[in-house]
């Protein structure tokens, strides 16, 4: 390896003297070639250090690095030798070492790093790129891999890929100046294809879950918008430009008239047939993409007043949907009306799943609705919902609360969590948006007037604005209005529950369950881990209840009514344990092969999560609904600490064959297993 | 190397580059290093005895029965807090207890400098400070001594550890309130009246009694700035340096290993001892010796500690001192002058002196700049190297007064 560089050496010198003959004046000053210099005999000297002594010799390569890819053409340069990287120690010893256990979704925190971590990142690119390339050959990467993790890194951080290099680059920092530079680089290198390919996987990946708060998915369309100008093939072209248009202009008319006010003034001259025309296209991109264009929201507030019986067309309403809208047109003429406009579009899509879903045959849904509209509102809610109506739109709090429980009520699985830790309260919103919404519209009502919940624990009762401490300190604003509304209630009272059962022995959760989310939660639950002793203990028998009460073929067929809230252990790539999650299983079921799944509600919204140990959620493909995640059966019970179960509707656990509870129990043991201890 | 060395040196302190050096010197070494080191230390097959050195030096024992397991003939000191176990472990080595003893008068700054001043080294005037009021009385006694008025400028004084390396914890007392700073468990603190002059350390490389290697290295800033080898205006007063480190190595006894005294030289000649060190001393010192002369001093200093090394081995070792220098090496360590960093700011000009050499500064990750302490912690460094000691000097008052962090 030394060899090489000395040889790379030999060749840059006798280019430089060819140079140097021809222009003089030019080498003495061309301040690249002698940081070249600089930096092969650096890196030199790191490859002929022994590795105990390379991290003396680490820094002078990162600091010559940096130089070099904070000038034009410097990303060249190290283009040249990265393939000798790994060999020199470049990374050696630090959390890039082996790439591969690196993954492209954290490539762009590192690289908006101020300092060192982001130049060691850039460096780690190259060495990816030259295994792409094929001029230096890892043992465990291939080609191809090398290239899908470079069009996954560049597809998510497009922002980097700035149209034009960084002319006067005096105002941007560093480390992102260097990173335009590297990923200018990087899709010279790749293929603009490739990188819109990933980029509609992603997208396709984030929209498949449908999500109520869409602001990441309509960053990323707005990123890969530039892509469209690339040569693509006509398939990846379609498929990125279905994603552009569907938050922006879906319909012809639409697209001739890029304005509200004008696009509306083409609405009155409109015919029947353009308008269904029209309608039908909204429809039809929403229900592809999840996604609602502001357009969509003139249509309907247009035929809101002047052809409502076009609405249903409009909203994509299946049987059950046209059905329920013409059992309760005054309300839904009310909903539109208030709470449908430009800046919360998104509940279009909320509005059109709720009317399917039949939601409003629930006797006292009506009036509950029927109050939002004239509900006051509390100061403190008016404050916390100030980001969402700052612009003159006109829209007011009540019909901002009601755009939310149209979502919500809509897409009971596209509630999310955000950046809170509070997948506690984010699942009791889904829950409750599925099977109790009066429960549900009477905790909004209350919260929004009385900036209070109150919920009973054993018969006391207990009163959220009384309480001071919930689990999350401020709640983020990253989630939907019901969420913002409702969390930090549910949360002090969530922790309040869990306070008084904590001298119990025993999880809390086995009560506060059953009193928070709801009484049909079954009264039977099992932990794997003693609350006293905090080790493992009695997996087996643990294993083996979950499939005697659970698995079709093991429960005497007894089907999961509500969906049941477990407890599990959330790993990363390499299976170790990261922490404590809520989710709900929502349904188990065999897939089209034929093998049995857990379908379950992730409130963290982004599921398709590699747990390690090959144990990927996925999100679609098997049958999934939309805002479920999948695993196979014995997969999900390996990551599984807390579950419920009806001791009424229960197998008899020596059916279960010790070799599952063998396979469950390795996969259990090997990842989240090695932070307890086992009895 | 020479079958005489076929015998284990143990490393007193973990130190990389001195690691390095003594790896490829062919010769069997063990480190004997803080535990967290150990899985490193293993990783990378070094042999390595796990030992805290801030436990009582009653426990020495223990590390001498470790020690003995691996066939330790000689150990050598690193970091100053490593001196006097180094002095212990030779003292049980080599069934000698004065060499403990000695080791003590060189980790004692109030006793250095007694035993310096009674063997008639030039020192300035210092007593020891248990308190505040100790500091308060010594500085307006200097002051009284020197016939200072309230309104004058007082002349300051010096006060710092007994036993802590470099400028580690020095301050500097220009009036009474900045013994305010100075917190009650800083003390005792040796205080020193304030010397005028030139600056410098040197780099003594002693075997069986002898300077086998002076390095001397001028002082630009103190805590700041150095550059080796030391301009002609220090070095024509080599032969008068030499014989007083020659006395001090007379009276402090010193047989083997290196010392690290700092001096004052006045216009005059005249010659003030500062302090002096058995380690390998900071300020990039070593780096710079290697760079100007092609040795390793980690290298010659494990040599000096070997009592079997021969006289035609450390002839062949040791080049001629300043003669045979390539250049002046030198840098400058460079400490952010604002509370938060946001951005680096390395002129251009000093990239294409022919002088600069490499600079280490990266915008740190958290950009609140830690609190100096005394004049310790710099933040990075840029290293020099060139021909002309006068040129040398100027660049590193230059950039000294730079804002390399806004």
């Amino acid at each position: 390896m030394s060899t090489t560089i000395t040889k790379e050496k030999k060749t840059s010198t006798t280019r430089k003297k060819a140079v140097a003959t021809a222009t003089k004046r030019k080498k003495a000053t061309n301040p690249i070639d002698l940081l070249e210099t600089k930096f092969v005999a650096a890196l030199n000297t790191l490859d002929q250090a022994k590795p105990f002594a390379k991290s003396l010799y680490q820094t002078d390569v990162f600091q010559l690095a940096n130089e070099l890819a904070c000038m034009e053409n410097g990303i060249t340069i190290l283009d040249k030798y990265a393939h000798l990287f790994d060999n020199a120690g470049v990374f050696l010893g630090g959390d890039w070492e082996d790439p591969t256990k690196l993954q492209p979704p954290f490539v762009g925190n590192s690289l908006r790093l101020r300092g060192i971590y982001s130049i060691i990142e850039m460096l780690s690119e190259m060495r990816m790129l030259a295994i792409a390339k094929g001029t230096y050959k890892h043992a465990q990467i291939t080609k191809e891999e090398a290239n899908a993790f470079l069009n996954e890194v560049v597809a998510l951080n497009l922002d980097l890929l700035s149209n034009k290099l960084p002319e006067d680059s005096s105002f941007l920092e560093e480390h992102i100046v260097r990173a335009q530079y590297l990923f200018n680089f990087l899709v010279q290198e790749l293929s603009f294809k490739e990188v819109a390919e990933q980029m509609i996987k992603e997208i396709d990946r984030l929209t498949v879950q449908r999500p109520i708060i869409t602001r990441r998915i309509v960053e990323l369309i707005e990123l890969s918008e530039q892509l469209l100008n690339s040569t693509l093939d006509q398939e990846t072209f379609d498929a990125l430009e279905k994603y552009c248009r569907a938050i922006d202009t879906p319909t012809p008319l639409s697209k001739n008239f890029s304005n509200a006010r004008e696009y509306r003034l083409k609405l009155e001259e409109a015919t029947e047939q353009e308008l269904i025309a029209e309608a039908k296209l909204f429809a039809q991109s929403m229900i592809d993409t999840g996604l609602v264009s502001p357009y969509h929201v003139v249509l309907l507030r247009f035929l809101n007043r002047k052809d409502s019986e076009i609405i249903p067309v409009a909203l994509g309403l299946a049987e059950a949907g046209i059905s329920s809208f013409n059992d309760h047109k005054k309300l839904i003429h009310d909903i539109i009306q208030i709470a449908i406009y430009p800046q919360t579009k998104q509940a279009v899509y909320g509005l059109s799943n709720m009317l399917n879903r039949g939601v409003l045959k629930i006797d006292s849904l009506v009036p509950a609705f029927g109050q939002l509209f004239e509900l006051p509102i509390h100061a403190e809610v008016q404050k916390q919902l100030s980001a969402f109506a700052t612009d003159q739109s006109g829209i007011s709090m009540n019909g901002l609360l009601i755009a939310g429980v149209v979502s919500v009520l809509g897409q009971p699985l596209g509630i999310g969590q955000g950046q809170n830790p509070t997948c506690q309260s984010a699942r009791a919103i889904s829950l409750w948006a599925q099977f109790e919404p009066n429960l549900l519209m009477a905790y909004i009502a209350s919260a929004a007037r009385d900036y209070n919940i109150e919920m009973t624990f054993e018969g006391e009762p207990i009163h959220s604005n009384l309480l001071t401490e919930g689990i999350a300190g401020d709640i983020q604003q990253d989630l939907d209005t019901i969420s913002i509304l409702l969390v930090p209630h549910l949360d002090k009272i969530y922790n309040a529950m869990i306070k008084r059962t904590l001298l119990r022995g025993e999880d809390g959760h086995k009560w506060v369950n059953r009193e928070f989310y709801g009484e049909w939660i079954p009264s039977g639950f099992m932990n794997a881990i003693d609350q006293l002793t905090l080790k493992v203990k009695n997996y087996s028998a643990f294993v083996k209840l979950f499939y005697a009460t659970h698995h079709p073929m093991y429960n005497e067929g007894s089907k999961l009514i509500y969906p049941n809230p477990v407890g599990i252990f959330l790993t990363n790539i390499h299976g170790e344990l990261l922490g404590l999650h809520a989710v709900s299983i929502q349904r188990i079921e065999n897939d089209q092969h034929g093998d049995c799944r857990v379908y379950f509600y992730n409130p963290n919204n982004d599921s398709t999560q590699n747990w390690g140990q090959g144990i990927k959620v996925s999100v679609a493909g098997f049958g999934e609904l939309e805002g479920e995640s999948s695993l196979p059966f014995h997969e999900f019970v390996a990551r599984m600490y807390a579950y419920h179960y009806n001791p009424y509707e229960q197998g008899d656990t020596y059916m279960v064959e010790e070799r599952l509870v063998k396979n469950v129990e390795e996969l259990a043991k090997d990842s989240w297993g090695k932070t307890y201890i086992w009895e | 190397m020479n079958v005489n060395h076929n015998q284990t040196t143990a490393l007193l302190g973990w130190s990389l580059q001195a690691i390095e050096a003594i790896d490829k010197m062919n010769r069997p070494f063990v480190v004997v290093g803080p535990p967290e080191f150990e899985s490193f230390a293993e990783k990378n097959g070094i042999l390595f005895v796990p030992w805290q050195f801030n436990v009582p030096i009653e426990q020495s024992f223990e590390l001498y029965e470790k020690l003995k397991a691996f066939n330790v003939k000689i150990t050598v000191p690193i970091y100053e807090e490593t001196v006097e176990w180094a002095g212990m472990m030779n003292s049980l080595i080599f069934e000698n207890p004065k060499i403990y003893n000695k080791s003590l008068l060189l980790r004692d700054k109030g006793l250095m400098k007694r035993r310096a001043h009674l063997a008639g080294l030039r020192v300035g005037v210092f007593e020891e400070a248990y308190n505040k009021d100790d500091i308060a009385r010594f500085f307006n006694r200097i002051n009284q001594a020197l016939v200072k008025i309230d309104d004058e400028q007082l002349e300051p004084i010096h006060v710092k550890p007994f036993d802590k390396a470099g400028t580690v914890g020095h301050r500097m007392i220009k009036e009474l309130k900045d013994i305010e700073e100075i917190e009650d468990e800083e003390f005792p603190l040796l205080m020193e009246s304030h010397l005028e002059g030139q600056e410098f350390s040197c780099e003594a490389f002693i075997h069986n009694g002898k300077i086998k290697f002076l390095n001397i290295t001028e002082y630009v800033k103190l805590g700041h700035s150095n550059f080796v080898p030391a301009s002609p205006t220090l070095e024509q007063w080599r032969p008068q340096i030499k014989e007083i480190i020659e006395k001090l190595v007379d009276s402090f006894d010193v047989k083997y290993g290196i010392i690290h005294p700092e001096f004052f030289v006045t216009p005059e000649g005249e010659i003030y001892f500062g302090e002096v060190a058995n380690r390998i001393p900071g300020g990039h010192i070593f780096e710079h010796i290697e760079r100007a002369y092609g040795f390793s001093p980690y290298q010659g200093q494990i040599l000096c500690c070997d009592p079997t090394t021969t006289e035609e081995e450390l002839e062949a070792f040791f080049p001629e001192e300043v003669v045979s220098a390539k250049g002046h090496s030198g840098n400058l360590m460079v400490y952010p002058k604002v509370k938060t960093v946001s951005k680096l700011n390395v002129p251009t000009e000093l990239k294409d002196h022919p002088y600069f050499v490499k600079h280490n500064m990266f915008i740190p990750t958290s950009s609140k700049v830690a609190e100096r302490v005394g004049f310790g912690n710099h933040y990075g460094s840029i290293t020099f190297f060139g021909k002309d000691p006068y040129e040398m000097r100027k660049l590193l008052e230059e950039y000294e007064k730079h804002n390399f962090y806004l």
